[in-house]
Order: C-alpha cells, then structure tokens, then sequence
C-alpha cells in the first residue's frame, strides 16, 4: 500500500542576501570595465640626437607633415599612396640604416594625421625618424 | 524590589563574514589602481593593425585643452624626461613600455616634443589608439 505524503517541503531562496549578491554583481562588472586593456601601436624611435640637416637629409628618405599636404622628398602625395610610395622607395633596402625615414611636421599637424601616416611608413617598413626644430633664442637689442 | 535586567547577549553575525572581507578586498584592489587618469578628456585618434598594450606603470596623457599629464598628476614637458627615467629606472628593455595617450586633435607642437622626452628616457613608446572602422 502506497502512502501520499501530506505535506510538501517548500524552500525559499533566502531573500537577506540578494542585496549582498547584487551589490557583488555590481562591483564585479564595475572592476571589469575599468580594467579593459588598452589596445596601440608600438613605435620604436631611435634616442634624440643632434644631427646635421643636409647630410641626414641626403641618406634618407624625407616626408614633410603640413596641415593639408603631405610631402614624400618634396613630392605632393595623397594619404592613401603614403605606403606605396614608401615601399617603392625602400624596395631593396635590407639594413635598418637604410630604412630610415625623417619626419618633419608642422606645428599645427594633428595628432590623428600624423598617427595615419607614420603607420603608413612602419606598415611600408620603414623606421621612423622625427625631425624637430631647435629652439633658440635670440635677443633683439633695443 | 529590585529586578535585575538581564543582559542581552549580542553576537556579531559571522554569516556576513565572508561578505565583508569580499567586499574590503575589492575596495582595496580598486584603490591600488594608482594610475587614475578617468579625470583626463581626450579622445584617442583611430588607426589599424593595433595590439594589446599591455601592463605599464607610465602614461603619458595630452588632454583635449593639450595640457599633459603623467600617470594622470599634470607636469610641464621640461619634467617629463627625467620624470619618466625616475619611473623606469634600470627596468630592462621590453619592460620600459609608455603609454601615449594623445588627444586625436592635438597638434605636433604639442605631442613631438611629449615623444622626444619619452625617446629621451629610454622608454618604449605605444600610442593609445582606437581600433579604425571601415565605411
């Protein structure tokens, strides 16, 4: 003979600690969006150094930076032909030396143009070289 | 008559033990974060081929209005050099990262003499960048 237990067994999910388990849930995903890696482009600069324009400039291949214009050893280029160009002039150079590129930007380059176009030259194998203008000072006699 | 009060037998509850030493141990990972640069505008400019830029303890940030800033207390650029060598120290190579983070907007006055330092500290620069999304 079968026996039909009266009475059922009811559990309830303790509700005291739902507070404690979102405030967790909270925390957790707060600490995860804050630590998202960063994602970049290394770039290896050789150590500043005082060179000699004209004979550098001789040696090396030489992009001009300006506001609205890009200029590959004084030839006008558009953003898009950057790498190309850079290519076809290092093809057939295997030493690092040879690889170099100087880039000279006007002050007024922003960074996001500048950032375009020297991927284009790494991407092209080249390595980046910045050109900076020294500073001097000069007094005016009164 | 004099009834004596009985005292009351209050225990801390051990349940919540777990709980709030859980809760202390994030507060504390959080505040160790020290590089807090979230106060910082800037927008970073958008490029391709990027990579993971890995753990570093030096961030250079050039915020919207160009004024630049190291691991988020803002500095003038003549300190950045030695500033920057102070944090590396003798670290070897490979673990002498700085991170570029560069307004998209800022201008080469700005941010090459910003690089220079860093190339003068023997830091290995990683600009912070932005996946570019074809159209």
């Amino acid at each position: 003979m079968k026996f039909r237990r009266s009475t059922k067994l009811l559990v309830d999910v303790p509700a005291v600690a739902s507070g404690d388990i979102a405030f967790n849930l909270i925390v957790f995903f707060l600490v995860c969006a804050s630590t998202q890696p960063d994602t970049g482009r290394s770039q290896i600069l050789p150590k500043s150094e005082q060179t000699q324009q004209e004979k550098e400039q001789d040696e090396h291949l030489t992009v001009d930076l300006k506001r609205n214009a890009i200029l590959i050893n004084g030839d006008p280029v558009k953003v898009s032909e950057v790498k190309a160009r850079v290519r076809a002039k290092l093809a057939g150079k295997s030493r690092p030396d040879d690889r170099v590129v100087i880039v000279k930007s006007a002050d007024d380059v922003p960074y996001h143009a500048w950032i375009e176009v020297t991927s284009q030259i790494e991407d092209a194998g080249g390595i980046i070289t910045l050109q900076l203008e020294e500073e001097r000072t000069v007094d005016v006699p009164q | 008559m004099k009834m004596k009060r009985k005292q009351p037998k209050v225990d801390i509850p051990s349940v919540a033990m777990g709980d709030i030493a859980f809760n202390l141990l994030i507060f504390f990972v959080i505040l160790a974060q020290s590089q807090d640069d979230s106060h910082i505008q800037w927008t970073p400019a958008k490029a391709d081929n990027l990579k993971g830029s890995g753990y570093t303890r030096v961030t250079v940030t050039i915020d919207k209005d160009q004024k630049v800033y190291l691991n988020g207390q803002e500095l003038s650029e003549a300190q950045l050099a030695s500033r920057i060598e102070t944090y590396l120290g003798t670290a070897p190579a490979g673990q002498r990262k700085v991170l570029l983070k560069a307004h998209s907007e800022c201008t080469a006055a700005k941010f090459e003499p910003v690089i220079e330092a860093i190339s003068q500290a023997g830091g290995e620069l990683v600009h912070i960048l932005d996946k570019k999304i074809e159209q």
